[in-house]
């Protein structure tokens, strides 16, 4: 569990593919769940086999936020619905910091609608709750891998996109969108969501791919078009 | 019609009070009513008043030549009377002049009436009735209204005759009241002749006309004020009458909702009851009769409790399998979990798949905008409008989609079926009923439903305006779920976050 042990560098973002050493220390798993049953079912099921780890289980995105830079895990099951900050939420924002992070989103839902939402928002994987308890430890070693992970009998066609070809934007892209089309900076912006400029940045380009729009004035043209800004005093 | 309670009638009153629908209904009667009476009696006292004045002015010119023609004749008379002194006199004939003063002085009539003569140097030779004026000269009097007179009079003497009105002392009651004179001249003796007549009744009846005429105009703006308010108690009294039966109607609608509200929930409590206790409850049963055989196997050595485990595991899989059916049916929670736009993307692939009718679903790229009920509503609608299109419409493909714009929010589902007109008979009720239902939620969020229909197709649009799309404050902020509607809970956040 200590952060400051020097085996976890290992893992550090860059490791493309640390599963090809397994034995070499267990998988780091954190699991977050707010339903306690579940959470503690699965940490039962995980500590019975020896390569990996279950290093915390926490009850709410915003815990897995904070201290995710602490604890450190290669894998995270995150559950999807919880009150607060919601699994996908927490998705992105524990990715802005620690982009190698390998997050498996737990759902009851199993429509395609869940599946390429999570996908979207950067997970690797959706894992349904009642699936055979096999198919998590398998779930984790794919991903550990580097590959996704999807649920079986729903890998079948599934693009994150929407009927127009669109691919939708992320709870993050649009609060950046929102800030962006309110006239602030690369730099404000991150200052505002405490993240870093090459973070915004990042955001930005993805946000003017998904929309296809080259110009921050369209961006903002966009956002007031479709009652992004009502309410923020923003006139063209 | 049942009878009208008090009650109901100080409701009634109340909401015309209040501002709104009822006050402008009041409002637009009274208001054209009011200015149009105002107008129309100022025109009517206006004109009255002027004709009126015409025909008393006229009166009052007819009674003064009447007059003026009895004074002429008085002094034809005297001129007659006269002319056997007069006409063969020299002009210094003191006993002919003599002669016809005591012939005029002898000519009095009526009350007040008399001729007098003045010389043309203003001296005063015959005022019988005012024997005081006698041998005094009055050249340069004037009446208390500074008018000339005898000057006047001597004047019109030696022009040959005329008349003349001024203030005069009436010798009968010692008052000044106007009078009308003629005078004619004896040219030999550088005489005028003359007689007046008061005039005072002649101007007594004009102003009594006059004091008519105001009375008439005053009792003609009672009757119309009288009449118009007559006419705004009416349309008061029908505003009241109207707005109850609103009311009223509204009630009975009310009613209507309420107990038809009542009666789908029970019957969808119903429904999940027996669900759950015809397919949940049983599997969760034969579950543990299945556990409960294992353990006794165990307890006993039987290697075949392994097969009851690997049972029950199954049990649980399909009522775990069946909970998600029911919880989906109730409520979808991609709707509250993911939004309107994937929700309603769902809602559209297995209608195409249980139809076959093409379908085809578009969005904008943001997700969780619209406020909850309004989300709620539109899924709602949506899922109402795909109903009707099955069973009525007889549609190929339906195309839905949703955007935001400046003034909200709206959803758009179209078809190429038959039209709703045209789909008469036994459908065309639940259909109705399926349109009230969409109204009725789209009223409540102050929302718009606009039904287009035509025998090609049929388009809808429900719009929810502005107030129903979240703040974009809720999106902001660091380290914070951006779009929960959760987002709000009081959990304790990490540093730097803002509200």
């Amino acid at each position: 569990m200590s952060p400051a042990s020097p085996e976890p560098d290992k893992f550090a973002p860059g490791a493309r593919h640390p599963g090809v050493a397994p034995q070499a220390r267990p998988v780091r798993v954190m699991i977050v769940d707010d339903h306690p049953m579940v959470a503690e079912g699965i940490e039962a099921i995980l500590e019975s086999y020896d390569d990996i780890s279950v290093i915390a289980t926490l009850s709410s995105g915003q815990e897995a936020i904070d201290r995710v830079a602490d604890l450190r895990p290669d894998v995270i099951l995150m559950d999807l619905n919880m009150p607060g900050v919601n699994g996908l939420s927490a998705t992105e924002m524990i990715l802005e910091t620690r982009s190698d992070t390998r997050i498996l989103i737990l759902s009851m839902h199993d429509t395609p609608e869940y599946i390429s939402t999570a996908l979207s928002h950067g997970a690797r994987g959706y894992l349904l709750k009642d699936v055979p308890t096999e198919e998590i430890k398998s779930a984790i070693d794919q991903v550990m891998q580097g590959e996704r992970y999807l649920c079986t009998g729903t890998r079948a066609a599934i693009t994150p996109q929407t009927a127009d070809g669109r691919v939708p934007l992320t709870n993050r892209e649009q609060t950046i969108l929102l800030q962006l089309a309110l006239g602030k900076s690369n730099r404000e912006v991150a200052e505002v969501l405490d993240i870093s400029v090459r973070t915004v940045e990042t955001h930005r380009k993805n946000i003017k791919a998904k929309l296809g729009i080259s110009s921050t004035a369209g961006l903002t043209r966009y956002a007031l078009e479709h009652g992004v800004l009502q309410g923020t005093g923003v006139r063209l | 019609m049942s009878r009208i309670s008090f009650h109901q009638i100080t409701q009634a009153l109340g909401s015309l009070r209040r501002p709104g629908s009822a006050r402008a209904l009041l409002l637009t009667a009274t208001v054209p009513l009011i200015v149009t009476v105002a107008g129309l009696s100022v025109l009517v006292a206006f004109e009255a008043r002027r004709l009126s004045e015409r025909e008393i002015a006229e009166l009052e010119t007819q009674l003064i030549e009447a007059k003026k023609r009895e004074l002429k004749n008085y002094l034809a008379l005297a001129r007659t009377a006269i002319a056997r002194d007069y006409n063969p006199a020299l002009p210094d004939d003191a006993a002919a002049m003599e002669r016809v003063k005591q012939t005029l002085a002898a000519m009095v009539y009526g009350s007040d009436g008399f001729i007098f003569v003045y010389d043309y140097s203003g001296t005063n030779l015959v005022a019988p009735r005012q024997t005081r004026l006698i041998n005094r000269n009055w050249a340069g009097l004037r009446d208390v209204a500074d008018t000339p007179v005898v000057d006047e009079l001597i004047d019109l003497a030696r022009a040959g005759g005329g008349y003349h009105s001024y203030l005069w002392t009436k010798p009968s009651t010692g008052e000044t009241e106007r009078m009308v004179s003629y005078v004619i001249g004896l040219q030999d003796w550088q005489w005028a002749v003359g007689t007046g007549i008061f005039i005072d009744d002649v101007l007594e009846t004009v102003s009594a006309a006059r004091a008519e005429t105001e009375q008439r105009i005053r009792a003609t703006f009672g009757w119309i004020a009288a009449i118009t308010t007559g006419a705004l108690w009416i349309v008061f009294l029908v505003g009241v009458i109207i707005v109850m039966r609103d009311r009223r109607r509204a009630d009975r609608k009310l009613k209507a909702l309420t107990l038809r509200i009542f009666d789908t929930q029970e019957e969808e409590r119903g429904r999940v009851a027996r669900e759950l206790h015809d397919s949940i409850s049983q599997m969760l049963v034969g579950v543990r009769y299945a556990l409960e055989l294992a353990r006794r196997r165990l307890a006993s050595g039987d290697a075949r409790a392994s097969d009851n485990l690997d049972r029950g595991i199954a049990n649980l899989s399909a009522a775990i399998t069946e909970v998600r059916r029911i919880s989906r049916d109730l409520r979808p929670s991609v709707l509250d979990d993911l939004g309107i736009g994937p929700a309603l993307q769902a809602l559209c692939e297995e209608f195409e798949q249980r139809t076959g009718i093409h379908t085809e679903f578009e969005t904008v790229v943001f997700s969780n905008r619209l406020a909850p009920e309004a989300k709620t509503a539109f899924y709602r609608i949506a899922q109402e409008a795909l109903t009707n299109i099955e069973r009525h419409a007889d549609a190929r493909a339906v195309k839905l989609s949703v955007f935001g714009h400046k003034e909200g929010a709206t959803m758009r589902i179209s078809d190429n079926g038959k039209g709703i007109d045209a789909s008469g008979g036994r459908g065309a009720g639940s259909r109705g009923l399926g349109l009230r239902n969409m109204h009725e939620r789209l009223e409540r969020l102050d929302g718009r439903l606009t039904v287009t229909s035509t025998a090609e197709g049929t388009l809808i649009d429900a719009t929810v305006p502005l107030t129903h799309l979240l703040p974009p404050d809720t999106l902001g902020g660091p380290r914070r779920a951006p779009n929960l509607p959760q987002s709000d809970s009081d959990r304790p956040v990490s540093e730097g976050t803002r509200r």
